[in-house]
């Protein structure tokens, strides 16, 4: 499989915890940062950085692994900044900017909390193969299955999807080469012209696709492809580290709960 | 509705691997860069109906977690789906069955039809949007809506536009 995830391969406990647990905790986790203060921040920023620590990743990757959702933390950061009303600790064109007390809080509390929320996720997919993930998925949603849509069913759907992803980032850029070598240019001109071109490579590559599915849909169906329960290669186990990692979750949760509480 | 084939499974992964694709595609624009995910978004719902349509969304939005950059600006994971960008994302599932139901229930429908069922499903995506927006990011839900749904407006239209010229032409190539 193509390695376009952010999975890096290590032998640590975080590595070898299974896909489901991880995922469990990650949700109760976030589910626990939407309602942290600035203390519990603090501490689950620490408590990041030993599994970070633990899982050898090394800090400065996962920092990197942030830079995309950079934009969005410092959007949220400043829109709190400057339009919350309060005290003022410092402005400039006094009356109309003002940076406030109670801004640069809520701010930092903010931001932060969606900081952790990505960390969490970023430390999820960087010690999980992709594989792993969609089979712990898999289990998960087995609960969903009277949707009409098994849980099987999706996990083909994730693999093919997955499989389809650099066949059509490919196909994008050939599509995009050809139209330069015939004068267009997605980069300049008005709006429109940039929208026009832009469907203009829209239209093949869903072209292409749809010619791409009905083969594959041949080709499975030829073969006796049957909808229904299926076998893994490898079955996911859970051992006594996930027992562990586990009742560490809960602790940690149950603590964090009296803290809040009492 | 439809029953659920394996045909229209493989076009439901390939449309969400499509709008998995339409995060990378930004057009320059002011104040904030076109993406093509809506685009593909209002062509998935309108060519393969409410359910698949919602279905080819979920992928996409699993995509994401499992860790490819696929979500805007080239972030990926559970995180964002729980932070306060997130609600677009369920509101691209709750859209495209919105948009799909809508022209799944005239048996012919009309450009125009199509256009008016994409408004209504961009209606939904906002909606889900502003309020995640304002409750995970803390912001009033009238500053959401200016930071959150303003800035796209003008090329959400466009893009409306031209999905639906687009899947008027290629209705007819896809048969589930």
């Amino acid at each position: 499989m193509y390695n376009i995830g952010q999975y890096i391969p290590g032998n640590s406990p975080v590595h070898r915890l299974d896909p489901r647990v991880k995922i469990i905790l990650l949700v109760i986790l976030s589910i626990f940062i939407f309602r942290a203060d600035l203390t519990v921040s603090a501490l689950t920023t620490a408590f990041y950085i030993i599994v970070i620590a633990v899982s050898r990743l090394g800090f400065l990757r996962v920092i990197k692994s942030l830079k995309p959702a950079a934009v969005f933390f410092a959007f949220l950061f400043l829109i709190h900044l400057f339009f919350t009303e309060g005290t003022p600790v410092f402005s400039f064109l006094p009356q109309y900017v003002s940076i406030t007390f109670e801004g640069l809080h809520r701010g930092i509390l903010y931001t932060w909390r969606f900081i952790l929320l990505v960390l969490s996720a970023s430390v999820l997919t960087m010690t999980t193969r992709p594989s792993g993930l969609v089979s712990g998925i898999e289990r998960l949603l087995r609960p969903l299955n009277f949707t009409g849509i098994s849980s099987h069913d999706t996990a083909m759907m994730i693999s093919l999807a997955l499989r389809f992803v650099p066949t059509l980032l490919e196909e994008t850029q050939k599509i995009k080469e050809a139209q330069a070598a015939r004068g267009a240019n997605i980069s300049s001109g008005s709006i429109f012209y940039k929208i026009k071109s832009a469907a203009a490579l829209a239209m093949p590559l869903l072209v292409n696709s749809c010619r791409r599915v009905d083969e594959l849909a041949d080709a499975m169906e030829g073969r006796g492809y049957q909808r229904g329960p299926r076998t893994y290669m490898y079955e996911l186990q859970l051992t006594r580290l996930d027992y562990a990692a586990l009742l560490i979750g809960f602790i940690l949760v149950f603590a964090a709960c009296a803290y809040k509480y009492f | 509705m439809r029953k659920m084939t394996v045909r229209g499974m493989i076009y439901a992964a390939m449309f969400g691997a499509v709008t998995a694709i339409g995060a990378y595609i930004a057009i320059p624009a002011v104040p904030v860069p076109i993406t093509l995910q809506t685009l593909f978004l209002n062509l998935a719902a309108v060519l393969l109906g409410g359910s698949l349509g919602a279905l080819s969304q979920v992928i996409y939005v699993l995509l994401g977690i499992i860790g490819l950059p696929v979500f805007s600006g080239g972030t990926a994971g559970l995180g964002v789906l729980f932070g306060p960008t997130g609600g677009y994302l369920l509101g691209f599932i709750a859209g495209a069955f919105i948009i799909g139901k809508l022209v799944e229930m005239k048996k012919n429908p009309g450009i125009a039809w199509i256009i008016v069922s994409m408004l209504a499903g961009m209606v939904v995506i906002y909606i889900f949007g502003a309020l995640q927006l304002s409750i995970a990011g803390g912001l009033s839900i009238k500053k959401a809506a200016v930071a959150g749904v303003l800035p796209f407006l003008p090329g959400d239209f466009l893009k409306i536009i031209i999905a639906a010229l687009t899947s008027v032409k290629i209705k007819d190539k896809i048969n589930i």
